[in-house]
């Protein structure tokens, strides 16, 4: 039966564990909060080992935070991170995304910086500054980073937090030996979308959307096993699916031929890291989702294919046209599920009367079961002090 | 009709076929051999990634596959500018370069906006009776694209 205005307003009758309220993908305040108490305070990946393979490369990535930072690549092969900021009149250093510096030299007026991020040249440093300031007290704002899980390249800017490993857990456990093989990123691509950081995620989260995916559809949910598959939680907000065989031959009359080592010929694995990196595995190919809130409503999520570095070119022509066909800027999938996030976002932007999201549905944990959604809002609440279900309502402790 | 104005038509041709969603309309204009690919240089890997690269069996599965799947109804315009045309030696292929805009306008409310900039860079045989496109290459400049795109530029 339709509902009143006041029927509409009421929280469903279920648990206050199983819906959110929809303001929290929607408003500014939130959106501001997220960043200071999420975002500045966990690890995220800026960018993978094989697109720094030398001494001096050097890719930069844009933090959440807004700061640019900058991961270089030592000449004793250590890679290191920064804020991209010249600590002297704090002008951008480094424009390009990528590249290879020796010093990474300030164009306004030419302070100059290595690969460990000291201060080497600043001009006419004793007529202007005399005793009163030297080199070494103007290095670079240094970023904790890490290399781990398949080669990539985690950053986190608060330097009092947990260690990575820490963070993680044993999220990974199911994927260890598929990320143990040394990868490559052939593909990136970004996607601004006018939707919320949390949507995004939520999608990678939940496979009962497969019902929008003609793809989905055939070659899984219509399958055997396709509904045995089981959600595993980890502290931290993280969750993984167990894995499956997809059927591709239901949609384009073959079965692939090319697989991963250490998963079977046409093997999807799934993993969430809070508060917004995915892992997908279909094999041929890994695709890793990471994202950067650029407000409320606005995204921009970052999106990488990885083959094998001991790929040959045929492989790598095999596993480019498969991660394409689906997941490529021009592919049939990717493009429902951003559709989907801005329809949403349309539906509940700031402004108009919130909504409650369900996040309900329980089925032993298995496909689709919300469990994964739910987990997530736990950790969510945990760290910004505020109740998904009510978040302008009664605050909560938050996480210290 | 002259050479130049029967490429120039096909070029102009195969643009509003898409636009207008007439996959098979497009694919007359190809040949059996056709090839399509779409490229992009990518500063953050230094280097060119394919985002698509097809052939004319390949090409038709996928527009056989559009209207299978959810998508954004937003009409999409192509606008080619025909930049030059050259010919082999043995005059039996020419190739084409152009510019290419694509413009999205949506469905609700009807505002336009730029959605893409890119090369098309086509090699067309003239040896069968009329001109038709034997490989196409996209060369995009624009490279984010939002929610992206299922029918190709």
């Amino acid at each position: 039966m339709p509902r009143t205005s006041a029927e509409w307003g009421e929280g469903p009758k279920l648990p206050v564990t199983h819906y959110v309220d929809s303001r929290i993908y929607t408003e500014e305040e939130i959106h501001r909060e997220e960043i200071e108490k999420i975002f500045n305070k966990v690890w995220l990946i800026a960018c993978h080992e094989s697109e720094i393979p030398d001494a001096f490369d050097y890719r930069t990535f844009l933090h959440p935070s807004g700061r640019s930072l900058i991961v270089m690549r030592g000449e004793d092969r250590t890679v290191r991170s920064f804020y991209n900021t010249c600590s002297h009149r704090g002008n951008t250093l480094l424009q390009e995304p990528a590249g290879n510096a020796k010093r990474i030299t300030c164009v306004f007026h030419h302070w100059a910086y290595d690969a460990k991020g000291n201060c080497v040249n600043i001009p006419r440093e004793d007529a202007g500054y005399g005793a009163r300031l030297c080199k070494a007290n103007v290095g670079l704002r240094e970023v904790r980073t890490s290399l781990a899980y398949g080669g990539f390249v985690w950053v986190n800017i608060d330097d009092r937090g947990e260690p990575l490993a820490d963070f993680i857990g044993s999220a990974f456990e199911d994927l260890e030996v598929e990320l143990s093989h040394p990868m490559e990123v052939f593909h990136y691509h970004q996607a601004i979308v006018e939707t919320n950081y949390k949507l995004w995620h939520d999608t990678n989260r939940e496979l009962y959307h497969d019902y929008m995916h003609y793809h989905n559809r055939l070659t899984g949910l219509s399958q055997k096993g396709y509904f045995d598959r089981v959600y595993h939680t980890y502290p931290n907000g993280h969750v993984q699916l167990d894995s499956m065989e997809i059927q591709y031959q239901a949609y384009k009359g073959k079965q692939r031929s090319l697989s991963w080592p250490g998963a079977t010929k046409a093997c999807h694995k799934l993993i969430d890291i809070f508060p917004g990196t995915t892992f997908i595995l279909r094999a041929p190919s890994v695709r890793v989702d990471t994202m950067t809130p650029l407000g409320a409503n606005k995204l921009l999520i970052e999106f990488r294919g990885l083959g094998l570095k001991a790929d040959t070119p045929e492989e790598r022509a095999e596993r480019l046209k498969e991660h394409n066909a689906l997941w490529g800027p021009f592919g049939l999938n990717l493009h429902e599920d951003l559709l989907a996030n801005e329809m949403q976002t349309r539906a509940m932007r700031d402004g108009v009367e919130p909504v409650y999201v369900l996040h309900a549905r329980e089925e032993n944990s298995t496909t689709h079961d919300e469990i994964g959604m739910r987990q997530y809002y736990a950790e969510w609440g945990r760290r910004m002090g505020r109740a998904p279900h009510d978040p302008f309502g009664k605050r909560i402790a938050a996480a210290a | 009709m002259n050479a130049d104005k029967q490429i120039s038509e096909l070029v102009y041709q195969s643009c509003f076929m898409l636009d207008k969603l007439d996959f098979a309309g497009y694919l007359e204009l190809c040949a059996p051999g056709f090839r399509y690919r779409i490229v992009a240089y990518s500063p953050e890997l230094r280097k060119d990634m394919v985002w698509q690269e097809i052939d004319k069996e390949e090409l038709k599965h996928h527009f056989e596959l559009v209207p299978k799947h959810v998508r954004d109804k937003s009409s999409v315009a192509r606008f080619p500018t025909l930049y030059s045309i050259s010919y082999s030696e043995d005059g039996k292929r020419a190739t084409a370069f152009s510019g290419l805009q694509v413009f999205k306008t949506r469905l609700d409310g009807g505002e336009t906006k730029l959605f893409g900039v890119c090369r098309m860079h086509d090699v067309i045989e003239l040896d069968t009776g009329r001109p038709r496109l034997l490989s196409r290459e996209i060369r995009m400049e624009t490279r984010q694209l939002g929610t992206g795109s299922q029918i190709p530029f």
